[in-house]
């Protein structure tokens, strides 16, 4: 009779362990919080420049002074309405804005390929238009810099101290309510 | 304002469902009819005011009211309106919202069409579902609220991120799985019920049959509309990937197999009761495992973004209540089982329970593969992927014996059989499946392979023997007097042998082949001529683009026309390759147009898939079979019929 009884709890116990293991990796998971990357320094990374392929940029060119890294695309509507307000930050408090050009729809495992040469003249033509706050863009094509940097949409916005360390990282637009509460503090407190 | 009642009425039927969970109980106790007849009232208004709750959120969705938070991240104003609304279940909000509108609706469903049942019985039933339903009510108010606002400063327009999961197959797909899934709550509730009341006879399954019939049913064809979009949208003629989604929703669908052909036992034969109750539990707790695994984060797959650990300590909570709390329940109770039946090592038990052994070792076999990568990780080996090759080779195993045994148990008497009347029939049978496949493949391919001649063979044995076991049963009973559960089982046969055949051939015979074509380049596949006429224009209601223009000959003559289209979504700035698919029964013909390359010609990928329809048929055959379950007359219960 007992050895049937403890039969019956095995899938008791089971589960019970499960859910520690579960519990464990909920915790223990890199990826759970985007926000764990303040305080750290800026990923690594090596990725050509929107305009042309020869040039490359990496972690040690973009942060060796305090500087707004920008995740934009042309085909995010939200961003459109942020372009101007950024480039008068970057004209007229004279805020170093980086853009990080978050395209979506390359794919190669699908077949699906960016239209490099057409997205720049959209670039070009739609920073003509609102406003240029960007010093340069850097392309992320295959997304793994904003994978790493735990991006989720756009508009995002990152600011790095120039020590190479991540500060702030914004979800959404950033406009003169946002800039004044939440993003200036820190932009003035690594400035000085 | 419509949010804010969409809310509110969520908030009331959170009240209603702890109601439900206390007064029924306490009605049990004192043998208080008034108080047990509150029962199906109240989950009549669960249902209603759930329903209203996400018909607000659709309307928010619908009008683009950005400020409400889900709304904001999940949809825009660009958005096509069935995206809107698909939207509205898409996100992890709005697809809780679902869950709880299915599980209400299913509770409803209970309350209306289970009159027949003595009070009791049904008071428990519902009471039991209102307490899951407490737990996902507070779950989605207190961490997932669909309608928590942006104010007082609201965005412009939402950021939907990922145009390429706008389809119509998004929209059908999901919501069916959520049926089968929170369908198997019922039967779920009918086993913790009946271990509760301690009476564990026949009826219980007899009850608990239509019920899970039809959850079953939904859960074959979420799988199967699922496996069918992956394929006709993906653009790379895969129909099935074992990724923890898709394992997520196979395991209950797995379990729930292994639980109708257990109910059967129980309800004919008296037999693995304690078995059985044992299924319902883990068919649900699989459903909600797999809602865990996938919504969490805990499996980390490259798409799933910033996940809160909150609300995965949350639903772990859910999980560790609802799964162990039923689990110790049967822990303590499946003692007092007993299952009276008894039968010999050769019947038609013994070979359920071999069906039920199968299944349930195929569900461990996906588990292990789906979480032993997580294990793997916390006990520091280090990251490992189980992939495609683990899961087919083990599946390969599996469903030999499954098939066979599928074969004869019809045949098979219940309680006692005589083995030696099963040594004759099964070796003709073999002989004339393994003839009749040789020459089949000899015939229509060039070269036999092993998988093939084997599901093939499966599948020939799977007919003959359903075949031999509709003449002997209906040189007794007459056609029209036969229950339609028979037809049900007969059918549900029918539509794995399609699918074990549709599987072993696609996967050994499907070639493929990549092609550079200039306008008038012919190529050749498998016998087929594939003609490069032009490159036309094409201009959408919202896209534009390009489509090849192919023609198809066998042995000159005509086949067909195909248009591969690259098609480019202004609005969205996003490129989708529309796959060309001539559809048959015997074969897909599948072509999907890639780059145009510098010298102006094109990339093509052409693909000749044989009886790869016959997977899906066979999925819906099932799927079909289980449906018709529902009609049976011996399920409808009605009020004051004699029971048992």
């Amino acid at each position: 009779m007992t050895k049937k009884v403890s039969f019956r709890f095995l899938p008791l116990v089971l589960f019970v362990l499960l859910l520690a293991f579960l519990l464990k990796g909920l915790f223990s998971d890199p990826n759970e919080r985007d926000s764990a990357l303040i305080g750290k320094p800026f990923p690594q990374f090596q990725l050509p420049d929107l305009n042309s392929d020869s040039q490359i940029h990496t972690e040690q060119t973009l942060v060796n002074e305090p500087v707004l890294i920008n995740v934009w695309g042309t085909w995010c509507i939200t961003c459109k309405y942020e372009l101007p307000y950024l480039a008068k930050l970057a004209k007229e408090y004279d805020v170093k804005i980086v853009g990080l050009y978050y395209d979506q729809n390359h794919a190669p495992e699908f077949g699906q390929y960016a239209d490099i040469p057409a997205i720049r003249i959209e670039v070009k033509e739609m920073l003509a238009r609102l406003g240029n706050p960007y010093q340069y863009n850097i392309l992320d094509l295959d997304r793994s810099l904003s994978l790493n940097l735990g991006v989720t949409g756009a508009p995002e916005t990152f600011i790095v101290d120039g020590k190479g360390i991540v500060r702030m990282h914004h979800m959404g637009d950033v406009n003169e309510r946002i800039w004044r509460e939440k993003l200036a503090p820190i932009w003035n407190e690594i400035n000085q | 304002m419509i949010p804010e009642l969409g809310n509110f009425a969520l908030y009331i039927a959170f009240t209603l469902s702890i109601l439900l969970s206390i007064f029924p109980a306490i009605g049990l106790k004192q043998n208080n009819a008034r108080l047990m007849a509150m029962a199906p009232n109240l989950s009549i208004g669960l249902f209603v005011f759930t329903l209203f709750s996400f018909g607000c959120l659709v309307y928010a969705f619908l009008t683009d009211d950005f400020t409400v938070v889900n709304v904001a991240q999940n949809s825009n104003s660009a958005l096509p309106d069935q995206y809107k609304f698909a939207a509205s279940f898409g996100s992890h909000e709005g697809s809780f919202l679902l869950w709880l509108l299915m599980q209400s609706g299913w509770s409803f469903a209970v309350a209306l069409f289970s009159k027949g049942l003595p009070v009791d019985m049904r008071t428990r039933v519902l009471t039991v579902l209102g307490w899951i339903s407490v737990g996902f009510y507070a779950y989605i108010i207190i961490s997932s609220n669909p309608f928590e606002r942006t104010l007082p400063y609201f965005p412009i327009d939402g950021r939907d991120l990922n145009p390429l999961l706008q389809d119509i197959g998004m929209i059908i797909h999901p919501p069916l799985l959520y049926m089968g899934y929170v369908g198997l709550s019922i039967s779920f509730a009918f086993a913790i019920a009946a271990l509760l009341s301690g009476n564990l006879d026949s009826t219980w399954a007899k009850w608990s049959r239509p019920w899970t019939a039809a959850a079953w049913a939904f859960l074959t064809l979420g799988l199967t509309i699922g496996s069918w979009w992956a394929y006709s949208e993906l653009g790379w003629g895969g129909w099935w990937f074992w990724d923890p989604v898709e394992n997520a929703a196979f395991m209950p669908w797995l379990v729930a197999t292994a639980l109708l052909h257990s109910l059967a036992v129980s309800e004919k034969r008296n037999a693995f009761k304690s078995w059985t109750v044992f299924l319902a539990i883990a068919a649900f707790s699989l459903s909600l495992l797999g809602t865990f695994l996938v919504r969490s984060g805990v499996i980390v797959s490259v798409h799933a973004f910033a996940t809160d650990p909150e609300r995965g300590v949350f639903i772990l909570i859910l999980l560790a209540l609802v799964i162990g709390g039923s689990l110790l329940l049967y822990s303590l109770k499946a003692g007092n089982i007993k299952s009276f039946g008894k039968f010999s090592m050769f019947s038609r038990e013994s070979m359920l329970w071999g069906n039920n052994i199968l299944l349930v070792a195929a569900t461990i076999v996906v588990l292990m593969g789906t979480l032993l990568p997580l294990v793997h990780k916390q006990i520091g080996l280090g990251t490992i992927s189980i992939g495609e090759p683990f899961f087919n080779q083990m599946f390969t195993y599996l469903i030999v014996p499954f098939a066979l045994l599928l074969g004869i148990a019809p045949l098979v008497r219940w309680k006692q059989d005589k083995l030696a009347n099963f040594i004759t029939k099964p070796l003709i049978v073999i002989a004339t499946s393994i003839t009749l496949s040789l020459i089949w493949l000899v015939v229509e391919f060039p070269e036999i392979k092993a998988l093939a001649l084997l599901g093939v063979t499966l599948f020939i044995w799977i007919m003959l023997f359903t075949a031999l076991e509709l003449k002997q049963t209906l040189s007794k009973v007459s056609f029209s007097k036969l229950p339609l559960s028979h037809f049900s089982m007969v059918l549900g046969h029918i539509g794995v042998a399609f699918l074990i055949a549709g599987v072993a051939l696609t996967s050994q015979y499907s070639v493929e082949r990549d092609v550079k074509m200039n306008t008038g380049d012919s190529a050749e596949l498998k016998g087929y001529e594939f003609k490069f006429n032009h490159v036309e224009n094409i201009d959408g209601p919202n896209y534009d683009g390009w489509a090849a223009v192919i023609t198809i000959t066998k042995q000159d003559e005509f086949v067909t026309k195909l248009l591969a289209e690259k098609r480019f979504y202004a609005v969205q700035r996003n490129t989708m390759t529309e796959a060309a698919i001539d559809a048959g029964f015997f074969r897909d013909i599948y072509i999907s147009l890639g780059e145009r390359l510098p010298d102006g010609a094109w990339a093509l990928r052409i693909y000749v898939k044989p009886y790869i329809r016959w997977i899906w048929l066979g999925g819906i055959i099932v799927a079909f079979a289980g449906l018709l379950t529902l009609f049976d007359r011996r399920y409808r219960t009605r009020k004051n019929a004699k029971q048992g």
